[in-house]
């Protein structure tokens, strides 16, 4: 074990003050549990139990707010996560040949770690970037938008030489034809 | 009077509520999985939707409008509407699946889409037979599934807790239990964990699920996701007699079902009562159903010269006893009488010992400070403590025993189901100059003392009555034969199926689980023959005779304890119990 995990004071200060904005402190689960991730790098069980202890919620419910969200780890994930949308849009376009060809690749499987630490992959819902799809995510960041394989390759090739992807602006047809 | 318009019918209504609430109430069927009247309502299972919709109202004329027929226009919600969330509003005009095509549909299709992920597994699923999914697709659901794809897998048979067993992949997320741990027994430790397709109910990480009150979200699990550990593979639920009852464990008196399968008490579930437990009850008592199986006296047991007991008949135990009673005197004689026996056994008990001469009775209470809650356990744990004392039994405290017992020097004493040796100072070199007659239903340190056994029936073989911590008296019914007793001449006794179609040598059937005992007041009976005093021959007549003598039970019957659920007591006129 690495120590128990604590709050400190400005921690503290931090979580009156984000519980403060709701009416109900069961509201300011969700923009805790970013501060705790933020702060740990991951929400694991421990962490999950700070928080239901600090904010005087049941663990249970701190914990289902938890498994909700693919955003939240519940275990210390790579440097890298990189969240495939395998949900409707993106299955459709070939969301899961990307998957595929992604565990292939890092010759892991969705849901694993590499052994170096630096890439996570994880298969999630939808990202509500369909029109763009198939996509992935970058560690809860930047999105990668009509992912093929050579675009796979390049964006693993950068995450290793330290360079994260940039914003895309991804215009709908609508917009090229200019008639919005 | 506000009127509402179900299925073309008019119904009043008087206080608001909620459309499906109503509608049960009113004897009409809608299907519904989440809904449970004394939990919230999130209206998530989607299964018990209706068109709705209100009167046009005209406010210029303060009528409402009407059409060329001369009917009231109605403007119907533009989306179906759950049942269960839909307030009760004067002039509403609701349809249901009976009336409705688009209704019908409607609910056919989401009973569908309930099933997809379902597995058909019923055959070995301990909910079938009493599972409101199995019940409602058969009603209503689809013959088939169009559905060709591989069903969604989640974890089965995980050990929740002590007592509860989830099967995830039956769960179709109606969070009754969720709901249950949340706003009933307020321990919070179940959740929806994960989304979508893949979710289902579970503890925090590493919490278990020892709620005392856990099995209760078995009996509201529509599905069979969420069984009880220890009844589970027991027995199908079309095997079993059910029989009302009341939880004896406990000084609260659930009202409870007792199953029965071949003699033998399987489970104990709770049995709505609102005066008393709602739909509740705490697990102690459902597990408390071992005690009318198991470590049963049967048949009386006597200690010739104070060597090993031994089994002996009835004619023995009676001529024994009546031996030892011409040997002493009235004042020779101690009685203790119990909180867990019956206010018909107490009764007879004391009646038939003052008519011997006997003039102290005394009884243990049974009282572990602290085991109680706020919700249905009491620290009191024996069903009956206001009942024997308002019958005149005077309470003395365990350690108070030993002193009684030596300075009175009792050459008989009589103890009534009460394993007060366990409970109190009292042991067994105490009573080794008297000769000790136990009454009692099962062995235990006190029958194990004693010169003389008598079996006695548990609150599941005589119908009696008990007195609970809140001064409500309630009675048992007879789910379980004795030797003696026998459900088709018994019109009180429930029969199943096996009881109707069975016969006498089918291989589940067998005599070893009936009880050789008889109820306290029988056994009295016996020891009087001829005697005018002691010719009861049943409970009912008791309590008639109880009621003609106590104020406290002035008009009580068992007929008006079925009706109401037991019977409030006005416990202010205690004080004139002692004069009797």
């Amino acid at each position: 074990m690495s120590g128990t995990k604590t709050f400190d004071e400005k921690d503290l200060a931090e979580i009156e003050k984000l519980t403060k904005k709701y009416p109900e402190k069961q509201a300011a689960v969700l923009p805790v549990l970013w501060y705790a991730q933020d702060k740990f790098g991951h929400v694991d069980p421990s962490v999950q139990k700070l928080v239901a202890e600090t904010m005087d919620l049941p663990e249970a419910h701190v914990y289902g707010v938890v498994t909700f969200y693919t955003q939240f780890y519940e275990k210390p994930m790579g440097k890298h996560v990189l969240d495939v949308c395998t949900c409707l849009s993106c299955q459709v376009c070939g969301g899961y040949d990307i998957l595929n060809y992604l565990e292939d690749k890092l010759g892991i499987m969705a849901g694993e770690t590499t052994p170096d630490g630096e890439f996570s992959i994880q298969s999630v819902e939808c990202l509500g970037a369909c029109g763009y799809a198939p996509m992935l995510q970058v560690t809860n960041d930047k999105y990668v938008n009509y992912l093929t394989y050579e675009k796979i390759d390049k964006l693993i090739d950068d995450l290793k030489s330290g360079k994260q992807p940039g914003f895309e602006s991804n215009k709908m047809p609508q917009h090229e034809n200019g008639t919005e | 009077m506000p009127e509402i318009f179900i299925d073309h019918k008019r119904y009043e209504f008087e206080q608001p509520g909620k459309v499906l609430q109503f509608m049960l109430d009113n004897g009409m069927d809608l299907p519904f999985f989440c809904y449970h009247p004394s939990l919230s309502i999130p209206a998530n299972c989607r299964q018990c939707i209706v068109k709705a919709g209100m009167p046009v109202f005209d406010r210029d004329r303060g009528t409402f409008k009407l059409d060329e027929k001369g009917e009231r226009i109605i403007r119907f919600f533009p989306k179906l509407m759950t049942a269960c969330s839909l307030d009760l509003a004067d002039g509403m005009v609701v349809y249901t699946h009976h009336t409705d095509e688009l209704v019908k549909q409607a609910q056919a299709d989401n009973l569908e889409f309930i099933l997809i992920n379902h597995p058909l597994d019923c055959p070995i699923c301990d909910q079938a037979g009493e599972c409101p999914l199995q019940i409602l697709t058969y009603k209503y659901g689809p013959e088939g599934s169009r559905f060709e794809h591989k069903k969604v897998h989640k974890p089965k048979a995980i050990q929740l807790g002590p007592r509860v067993i989830l099967d995830a992949e039956r769960c179709i997320n109606c969070t009754r239990c969720v709901r249950f741990t949340d706003e009933i027994s307020k321990t919070h430790q179940l959740t929806i964990i994960s989304r979508g397709d893949k979710n289902y109910p579970m503890t925090a990480n590493d919490q278990v699920f020892d709620d005392p009150y856990s099995l209760n979200t078995v009996d509201i699990c529509p599905v069979g996701a969420l069984t009880s550990a220890d009844f589970r593979f027991k027995a199908r639920v079309w095997e079993m007699n059910q029989t009302p009852g009341i939880d004896i464990s406990n000084g609260k008196g659930c009202s409870t079902w007792v199953w029965t399968r071949d003699n033998l008490v399987m489970r104990i579930t709770p049995r709505f009562n609102e005066a008393v437990n709602d739909h509740w009850m705490p697990d102690s008592g459902r597990l408390s159903y071992r005690t009318f199986n198991e470590n049963r006296i049967s048949k009386p047991w006597l200690r010739p010269d104070n060597k090993e007991q031994v089994r002996t008949t009835w004619n023995n135990a009676e001529l024994t006893l009546r031996e030892e009673l011409d040997k002493v005197e009235s004042s020779q004689i101690l009685v203790i009488g119990s909180p867990h026996a019956s206010v018909e056994d107490n009764y007879t008990f004391k009646k038939y010992f003052e008519s011997l001469g006997v003039t102290d009775f005394y009884y243990l209470p049974h009282v572990v400070p602290g085991a109680g809650d706020d919700l249905l356990l009491s620290d009191d744990q024996a069903p009956n403590t206001l009942g024997v004392r308002a019958l005149g039994y005077s309470e003395i405290a365990g350690d108070k025993l030993p002193k009684i017992v030596t300075s009175a020097k009792p050459k008989l004493v009589f103890i009534l189901d009460d394993d007060i040796l366990d409970r109190s100072d009292l042991t067994s070199s105490h009573l080794e100059d008297a000769f000790t007659v136990y009454w009692g239903t099962n062995h235990n340190g006190t029958s194990l003392a004693a010169n003389l056994v008598i079996p006695i029936t548990t609150a599941v073989e005589h119908a009696a009555s008990y007195i609970n911590v809140d001064g409500r008296i309630q009675r048992t019914v007879p789910a379980k034969e004795t030797l003696y007793t026998n459900r088709r001449l018994n019109l009180e006794m429930s029969m199943g199926r096996l009881d109707h179609y069975g016969t006498k040598f089918d291989n589940w059937v067998t005599d070893a689980n009936r009880i050789d005992c008889i109820p306290a007041w029988e056994f009295i009976t016996r020891l009087n023959p001829g005697s005018d005093t002691f010719a009861w021959e049943s409970s009912r007549q008791i309590l008639a005779e109880i009621g003609g003598k106590l104020n406290i039970f002035r008009g009580v019957t068992y007929e008006q304890m079925d009706e109401e659920n037991g019977i409030q007591l006005n416990l202010e006129q205690d004080s004139e119990v002692n004069t009797v």
